[in-house]
């Protein structure tokens, strides 16, 4: 037997599920422009029909039903499409990066144009020229050294350019960090919200999607993994380790790293160990930071260093208008005080190593001249030692050749008397320092006796940098190493103050027998101008010439492939931002329409209960009067 | 993907039109600077190769003034040299007048006066300058005259005279670099140049029993030759021979004693390096004193310039004593003219070479800049081509836009 104001609750439910659809439309519109925004939609069921079989059912034919009900409210999105999203923002946030800072980076170059640093030097090797020409002249050495505090302050511009850069990256990874934290943090609080309203039945919509916004966000940032297996506990991973496991946050830190000239490393707070992340905007400022920016502060160094070296070589050897000699052209200042290069480097008051930049053999070789021995030499490369063998067919510039190609970080070549030089490059890896010699050794004679760098051959005779007074290794005395420079010289690196008060000091002949030269000697000058097309081994450029097309090549290719890379992540991207939109973005004219519907329902419900109020009206108010 | 939600199509069009103008800007600044390569990123390996040209031309343009500027002063050398020939071929002439008994005593003095003017205007030849105040013949003492004089009285001679020139300049060689790596000699030193006679300097000790000491080096005409302990003498004789200089090493046969002579005239410039005595123990110099003053009064030096010679015959027209005229005064003369004009021919070949270099450079520099402009110059008609279509494309775009964004369903419904 049917209730007689059952119509009347079909009614009501009918009114309510269509104004609930309503509400969620309204919704919709509202929200039709907001970013991450999945349209929501009711989900009516008619609601569950009289009479479920038992013991108490009516005796009338059923099912009767009784109206609608709105049985959940969801989201339109497709899953898989998200994840899919997830993951290739984080290509676009290291390419976004990369991109920016690599631009930065080429601009520092301002190449091809007249005002690099390569045009500065050029001009330097020119007025070098003219004093060759007019070795008396005061003016062409006013010249020389005006030139010459040019290139420093284009060489020091770079430099704080450069390191301006690098602090930039630290700024915006210290700064990432924290959003990193903040993201996972506010995440993790969603995620308590979210299981305690899925626990009682209703869909956290909203709070899904603002959730998966943070997801997308936090994925540009550092490269994730979500993992949605277990419904209460909602974990994102990186590299592998958990980042928000629930409402359980473990958040990064940041720890100030002395190898790394003071910038800070990425850590897990509380952990306390390296954070290795590789993806993801973060990964690609750390890659930056570390990589790309420090390698081009240690390529502006590298050739600073050369440049000192090689010009203060002559220099120092050629005399003066006022006879003169010895004077530095450039300032030189070493890493340690200490004339044998030894340092202290782990503080406890003895020394530990010594650190060595440069050394001579002390024998004059013939570069075509056939060696006669064989062995192996182990030198340092990137990781570890290189092991050079050398065959008794060889030349000594076939091996100077295969040191020089082999990857190793030190340079060899002949100096001006003919004797072998060896000179350290900056160094891959960011605990050791750069431009030291870390490791010297030969089995066979030619460091050794041949050309006379090593004391001995064999392991008893080899160079190593973590011993102090390593320097008795070698055959030759004091003049023939020089101690490591002090870190960036291209910081540093200035003309020497005695010539730029005294320009008569500055020294453009030889001289002949230790007697001062002459007015009209001008070849020191020619050799100092002569340098620029020598084969002076910069790191693996042969001139200098080769050097600055080969940094200008290295940097506008890795520009050219972040700026292809970022288009194609944006293209990717876009697409799949797309293929969402057209599964969960609000069409308005679509929503109006359903509107429409909803009106109707809502009109007829209320139509049918007035109909039905008339009905109950006939009996309450007029039946059996 | 049939279905478009209202957001898509905006941002479709936002995300294609900021394309464009990111394009339109670009070509805008590339064209504004007439530069195809703005950022190293825009061509990479096309920077590194515009990297190189640029130094490239640059060098090119400083070795052309090199040119110009030696090239100037070989010339200057040139003509002071071709007086230098005519003065001594005077002399010549007045020399073999000379030698002709038939003059007196008188005549003979005559001639000897027009010899002394024209020894007074060679020596202002030897110590010519160039337009920057710099002397000529003095090898790289250039602030220094080369020649100096000293003035006594002399036998027929109505008043003080020139009695002795001395060479005080240096023999050392300058350069130039007119190409990579290329080399031209810029110093023309007066003791080679204006050298008549070869030099010899005979050493007077036995050097049978020599041995160098220790390692040890010579400087012979301002190179340096490294003896090793142990050296005897036939060893420092091959060693200077080997050297590559102009001179020449042997033994006396008679005393044993080491000899040195030039093969080219030029004054002989000896010395030991600093901590070596070998050359004072053969007793060719004593250890003061720089060359060419530090020869050994032991040593016996022979051969002199051109202006020992003309002082030679001067002073024997005015003593009127004909014999030593025609001998050996008139070979030394001879001697010192043919060595003028070897210097000569060198400079007429020098200056041939740097009017090689600067044809070459002159050619070369344009092609280079050529390539230059090829390499980083932007092609304008393409690059303004390219705006049009990318202005075209952007209004049409944006009509569109216009057209389809506005209408919704609301405005439809009352």
């Amino acid at each position: 037997m049917q209730s007689t104001f059952s119509s009347l609750e079909a009614g009501k439910r009918s009114l309510l599920a269509h104004t609930q659809g309503m509400a969620t439309l309204g919704h919709n519109l509202s929200n039709a422009s907001t970013e991450g925004y999945s349209r929501q939609r009711v989900e009516l069921k008619p609601t569950d029909p009289l009479y479920i079989p038992g013991l108490n059912r009516a005796n009338t034919p059923g099912q009767i039903g009784q109206g609608v009900d709105v049985q959940s409210i969801s989201r339109v999105r497709d899953e898989l499409l998200e994840s899919r999203i997830v993951s290739r923002a984080n290509g676009q946030g290291y390419w976004e990066a990369r991109d920016k800072y690599i631009l930065m980076l080429e601009q520092v170059h301002n190449e091809p144009s007249e005002n690099s640093v390569r045009t500065l030097l050029d001009k330097f090797w020119e007025s070098w020229q003219e004093l060759s020409l007019y070795p008396a002249e005061i003016s062409h050495r006013k010249a020389v050294l005006e030139r010459g505090n040019a290139l420093m302050e284009g060489i020091h511009g770079r430099y704080n350019s450069l390191s301006e850069i690098r602090e930039m990256a630290e700024l915006e990874i210290q700064v990432t960090v924290e959003r990193v934290n903040r993201l996972t943090s506010d995440i993790a609080s969603l995620n308590e919200q979210i299981v305690k309203v899925k626990a009682m039945g209703d869909n956290p919509n909203d709070l899904l999607d603002r959730r998966d916004l943070l997801v997308k966000e936090l994925s540009g940032l550092v490269n994730i993994t979500v993992d949605t297996r277990d419904g209460d506990e909602y974990t994102i991973h990186t590299e592998g380790l958990h980042l928000v496991q629930g409402k359980v946050v473990t958040p990064l830190g940041l720890e100030i790293d002395i190898n790394n000239d003071g910038f800070s490393k990425i850590i897990w707070q509380n952990r306390n160990e390296e954070a290795d992340i590789k993806g993801g905007r973060l990964g690609a400022l750390v890659q930056l930071r570390d990589g790309d920016i420090r390698e081009e502060i240690q390529n502006l160094d590298l050739m600073s260093v050369h440049l000192i070296d090689l010009v203060n070589e002559i220099h120092t050897k050629g005399y003066g208008l006022n006879g003169e000699t010895g004077q530095p052209f450039f300032v030189e200042y070493p890493f340690v005080v200490n004339r044998l290069g030894n340092y202290d480097g782990d503080g406890d008051g003895a020394f530990d190593s010594t650190y060595i930049f440069r050394v001579n053999g002390v024998n004059t070789l013939n570069p075509e001249d056939h060696l006669g021995i064989a062995g192996t030499m182990r030198i340092p490369g990137k990781t570890g030692l290189i092991e050079i063998p050398y065959y008794p067919t060889d030349t000594v510039k076939d091996v100077i050749n295969r040191i020089n190609n082999s990857g190793a970080e030190v340079g060899a070549r002949l100096n001006t008397e003919g004797k072998l030089s060896l000179k350290a490059t900056p160094s891959f890896q960011k605990e050791n320092p750069d431009f030291v010699i870390r490791h010297l050794e030969d089995s066979g004679e030619f460091l050794a006796g041949y050309a006379g760098v090593l004391a001995s051959s064999g392991e008893e005779g080899s160079f190593s940098w973590n011993e102090p007074d390593a320097i008795l290794s070698f055959r030759g005395g004091e003049q023939s190493f020089q101690v490591a420079p002090l870190a960036h010289p291209s910081g540093w690196i200035e003309v020497n103050k005695t010539l730029l008060n005294n320009p008569a000091a500055l020294a453009a002949g030889f001289g002949i027998n230790g007697r001062p030269a002459n007015a009209g000697d001008g070849n020191a000058a020619l050799a100092i101008a002569g340098v620029r097309n020598q084969e002076v081994m910069i790191g693996f450029s042969k001139t200098f010439d080769q050097y600055f097309a080969d940094s200008v090549a290295s940097v506008g290719l890795k520009g050219e492939t972040a700026a292809r890379a970022l288009e194609t992540e944006n293209l990717i991207l876009k697409d799949l931002e797309d293929l969402r939109q057209s599964i969960s973005g609000v069409n308005i004219d679509e929503e109006l329409a359903q509107m429409i519907k909803f009106q109707h329902g809502y009109a007829a419900a209320s139509r049918f209960i007035t109909e039905v109020n008339k009905m109950l009206d006939t009996i309450i108010n007029r039946m059996g009067v | 993907m049939k279905r478009i939600s209202t957001d898509m199509s905006n941002q479709d069009m936002q995300y294609h039109m900021r394309l464009r103008e990111y394009r339109m800007n670009d070509l805008q600044n590339k064209m504004g600077e007439q530069k195809r390569i703005q950022r190293l990123r825009d061509d990479p390996i096309g920077a590194a190769r515009a990297v190189q040209l640029e130094s490239k031309i640059g060098r090119a343009q400083q070795f052309y003034k090199n040119v110009e500027t030696v090239q100037g002063n070989l010339r200057i050398a040139e003509t002071y040299l071709r007086s230098a020939v005519e003065i001594v071929q005077r002399v010549r002439e007045l020399a073999v007048q000379g030698a002709n008994d038939t003059y007196t005593k008188q005549d003979k003095q005559f001639m000897a006066e027009e010899i002394n003017q024209l020894l007074n205007e060679l020596v202002e030849i030897g110590n010519a300058r160039l337009p920057d105040g710099s002397t000529i013949f003095s090898g790289d003492r250039i602030q220094t005259i080369p020649f100096r004089t000293l003035s006594g009285r002399v036998e027929g001679a109505s008043s003080e005279v020139i009695t002795q020139v001395d060479y005080i300049g240096s023999l050392a060689r300058n350069e130039a670099e007119i190409s990579e790596q290329s080399f031209i000699e810029t110093s023309l030193p007066g003791g080679s140049i204006l050298w008549a006679e070869q030099q010899q300097i005979f050493g007077e000790r036995d050097a049978t029993n020599f041995q160098v000491l220790e390692d040890a080096s010579l400087f012979i005409d301002g190179k340096e030759i490294p003896l090793l302990a142990g050296d005897n003498i036939s060893a420092v004789v091959a060693k200077i021979n080997d050297a590559g200089l102009a001179v020449r090493a042997n033994l006396d046969p008679v005393k044993n004693s080491l000899v040195l002579s030039s093969t080219v005239p030029h004054q002989l410039w000896v010395e030991d390096a600093s901590g070596g005595t070998v050359l004072q123990d053969l007793g060719i110099i004593t250890g003061h004193g720089k060359p060419p003053h530090n020869l050994s009064k032991e040593a016996v030096v022979s051969g002199g310039s051109i202006f020992d010679m003309v002082i030679y015959l001067r002073n024997a027209l005015y003593k009127g004593d004909t014999v030593e005229i025609g001998g050996g005064a008139l070979k030394g003369l001879d001697n010192g003219i043919s060595n003028l004009l070897t210097s000569l021919t060198k400079l007429g070949a020098q200056d041939e070479r740097l009017t090689t270099v600067a044809n070459r450079i002159d050619y070369e520099l344009p092609e280079l800049q050529n390539q230059y402009a090829q390499e980083t110059g932007l092609d304008l008609t393409s690059a303004i081509m390219e705006l049009k279509m990318l202005e075209y494309t952007h209004k049409a775009a944006l009509q569109t836009a216009a057209r389809i964004l506005p209408p919704t369903l609301l405005d439809y419904l009352r």
